[in-house]
C-alpha cells in the first residue's frame, strides 16, 4: 500500500470539513476524488499533502506515519502536489521554477538544470523554458506546476483540480499528460469536478459528500450509485423518484 | 559583449578609480560613503531582496558591529577593526534570536517585529554604561599605529570598503546561482508552494539572515572605524534600517547590483542636501526618503533594475 489514510477528521472550530474519511491507494493507480462543492475533497487532500494537520486519524505513506509531517518532509519522502489555484514563482523563468523542484534531489546547479530540461520536454514546456512564469496563462501555469512537482521525482503525485478552468481541447491535452505521467510509474490522486475526466482517466473513483466517503469503486459503477446521484442532485433518492413519478 | 557586462565593467571601473580622479576631499568622502551604504544595503538585500523578508531592523547588526569595535577600543585599547569578529559573532547570535521567532510571521507583521526588536536594542544601549549610554563611544583620538586605520584622507577607506563590497557581491553572485539562490527566490515567490517542493523555508531564511547580519555588522565596524564615534542614534537609529531598505529598493531589491546603484543615487543626494542646508538638512533627508518610497512603491516596485532592463531590451528589439 503506497498511501493509507484512516478515519481522517479535520475540524475548523466547530465545523467538521472532513468527517472520518479513509482512502487507500496502491502503487501505479490513478485514483479520482470526486464530490459536489464543499464535500471536503480539497480539505482531505490538504491533510494528505501535509498542508493541514488533521484533528484525528492517521495517514501513512510508504509505511511512514506522516499524519503530522510538514509539507517539506512529504516532498522528501516522495509525495508531490499541485495547487487548486496555481502558485508559480512569477519572477523566475519556467526552467528556473522547475529547477527549484529538481534541487530537492540534485544539489548541483548543472544536475538540476539537466533534470529540469528533461521534465520540461516531457511536459511539452521546452519551448517556453526561458519565458517568465508570470507571463503564462492558466493552462501553462497548471502544466508548469505539474512539471515542478515532477522534478522532485515523486512516487505519488497529488493533483488538485489540475484541469479546472481549461477549455475542452486543453483538457484533452492535460489528460494525455496525466496518462504519460502514470506510464512513468508515478501513482496519481486527482481531485476533479469534471466527471468526463474521472471517467476517462481513473480506474478507481472515491466520492466525497459532507466530509465522508459515500461510495468508491470503478468510476462507471460509482456514477450509477443512487447515493452518489442524490449527493450531486441534492435530497434523497426517494424524493427524486417521487418527484419524477 | 552584451550591454550588461559593459555597463558593469564601466561602473566598477569608475568606482575603483573615483578617488584617484577626483581630488576634492568632499567628493572623495562621498565616494567612500556610497560604498559603505552599498555594503549595508547589499547585505540587507540577501534576506530582504533575495529572500523577500523585509527586515526594518537591520540596524541592530550594524550597531553590533559599530559598538563592538569601539567597545574593544575603550575597554582594552585594541584597534577598532579588531572588534569586527566580535561584532559578527554578536550579530549571528542576535540574528538567530530575532529570526527564529519572527520568521514565522508574514509580510508586514515580520517587518514590524524586526522594528520592535531593533528599537528594544536601541533603548537598552541608550541606558547601558558599557555602550556609553546616551553619550556613545569614541574611537582613538589620534592614530596610535596604522592598525587603528585612522586617516584624514578618505582614500584608504574607499579601498577598504571596496574590497569588502566586492567580497560581498562575489558571495552574493555565488549564492544567486546555487541551490540557495533558487530556494530563496522560491520562498519570495510563495512559502506554501516552496514547502510543497521540499524547500525547508525556515532554515533557508535563517541561512540568508545569518549571512546578511554578518556583513551588516561588518559595515557597522567599518563605519565606526572611519567616523570614530557611535551613539544610539548614529549606530542604532531606525533611520539607518529604513535607509538600507530604501537604497536596495531604489536600485532593485533581489538583484546583484541593485543596492550599489541605489547607493550611488541616494548617498550623493543626501550629502548634497546636508551640504546645502547644513544641520537643518536632516529634515530634508526625510522628505527625500518619503518621496523615494512613494515613487518606488507607486511606479516601479522593481526599482531601477526594471527600468534598466526595459531600456536595454528596447535597444535589443530595435537592433533586431
Amino acid at each position: 500500500m503506497l498511501l493509507e489514510a484512516t478515519a481522517v477528521v479535520m475540524e475548523f472550530g466547530s465545523f467538521r470539513a472532513v468527517n472520518g474519511a479513509s482512502l487507500t491507494v496502491t502503487e501505479g493507480d490513478i485514483v479520482g476524488l470526486i464530490g459536489p462543492n464543499g464535500a471536503g475533497k480539497s480539505t482531505f487532500f490538504n491533510c494528505v499533502a501535509g498542508d493541514l494537520t488533521p484533528t484525528s486519524g492517521t495517514i501513512r505513506f510508504k509505511g511512514h506515519d506522516v499524519t503530522r509531517a510538514t509539507p517539506e518532509q512529504h516532498a522528501r519522502l516522495g509525495m508531490a502536489r499541485s495547487f487548486q489555484v496555481p502558485v508559480t514563482f512569477e519572477d523566475m523563468s519556467v526552467a528556473e521554477n522547475v529547477m527549484v523542484g529538481a534541487f530537492l534531489r540534485h544539489g548541483h546547479r548543472n544536475a538540476a538544470r539537466r533534470v529540469a530540461d528533461e521534465i520540461l520536454a516531457f511536459c511539452g514546456l521546452d519551448t517556453l523554458a526561458n519565458a517568465r512564469a508570470g507571463s503564462l496563462g492558466t493552462p501553462g501555469r497548471k502544466r508548469l506546476e505539474i512539471a515542478r512537482a515532477l522534478a522532485t521525482e515523486p512516487q505519488l503525485l497529488l493533483l488538485d483540480e489540475a484541469l479546472a478552468g481549461l477549455t475542452p481541447a486543453e483538457v484533452r491535452l492535460a489528460i494525455d499528460l496525466v496518462r504519460k505521467i502514470q506510464q512513468r510509474g508515478i501513482t496519481i490522486v486527482i481531485v476533479e469536478h469534471i466527471m468526463e475526466v474521472i471517467l476517462s482517466l481513473t480506474e478507481h473513483a472515491v466520492v466525497f459528500h459532507q466530509g465522508k466517503v459515500i461510495a468508491e469503486g470503478p468510476p462507471r459503477q460509482v456514477v450509477d450509485d443512487p447515493g452518489v446521484i442524490a449527493a450531486y442532485l441534492g435530497g434523497s433518492m426517494k424524493r427524486v423518484r417521487t418527484q419524477i413519478s | 559583449m552584451n550591454i550588461n557586462r559593459i555597463a558593469t565593467i564601466a561602473g566598477l571601473l569608475i568606482i575603483a578609480l573615483w578617488p584617484l580622479v577626483v581630488h576634492d576631499v568632499f567628493y572623495q568622502r562621498v565616494g567612500a560613503l556610497v560604498l559603505l551604504a552599498a555594503i549595508s544595503a547589499s547585505a540587507w538585500n540577501l534576506i530582504g531582496g533575495y529572500g523577500g523578508q523585509v527586515s526594518v531592523g537591520h540596524v541592530v547588526y550594524f550597531g553590533a558591529g559599530a559598538y563592538a569595535s569601539l567597545i574593544v577600543f575603550t575597554r582594552w585599547g585594541w584597534p577598532p577593526l579588531a572588534g569586527a569578529p566580535i561584532g559578527v559573532a554578536v550579530s549571528l547570535a542576535l540574528a538567530a534570536l530575532v529570526g527564529t521567532p519572527t520568521f514565522r510571521l508574514r509580510g508586514h507583521y515580520f517587518s514590524m517585529a524586526t522594528i520592535a526588536a531593533a528599537e528594544l536594542v536601541r533603548i537598552l544601549a541608550s541606558n547601558w554604561d558599557v555602550t556609553g549610554a546616551a553619550v556613545g563611544l569614541m574611537g582613538p583620538p589620534v592614530p596610535r599605529s596604522v592598525w587603528d586605520f585612522s586617516f584624514t584622507s578618505p582614500v584608504p577607506y574607499h579601498y577598504l570598503f571596496l574590497a569588502v563590497l566586492l567580497l560581498l557581491l562575489w558571495l552574493t553572485w555565488l549564492m544567486q546561482r546555487s541551490k540557495m539562490g533558487f530556494y530563496l527566490a522560491a520562498i519570495r515567490g510563495g512559502d506554501r508552494a516552496a514547502r510543497s517542493l521540499g524547500v525547508p523555508v525556515l532554515r533557508y531564511k535563517l541561512y540568508a539572515l545569518l549571512l546578511s547580519a554578518s556583513f551588516t555588522s561588518l559595515a557597522g565596524t567599518l563605519y565606526a572605524v572611519m567616523v570614530g564615534f557611535v551613539d544610539p542614534e548614529s549606530g542604532l537609529g531606525i533611520l539607518l534600517s529604513v535607509k538600507m531598505v530604501i537604497i536596495a529598493a531604489l536600485g532593485g531589491a533581489g538583484t546583484l547590483f541593485g543596492p550599489l546603484v541605489g547607493a550611488v543615487i541616494l548617498v550623493p543626494l543626501e550629502e548634497a542636501t546636508n551640504a546645502m542646508f547644513g544641520g537643518g538638512g536632516t529634515g530634508i533627508t526625510f522628505i527625500v526618503y518619503g518621496a523615494i518610497i512613494l515613487f518606488v512603491a507607486r511606479f516601479q516596485p522593481g526599482g531601477m533594475a526594471v527600468i534598466w532592463r526595459a531600456l536595454t531590451s528596447r535597444r535589443k528589439n530595435r537592433a533586431a
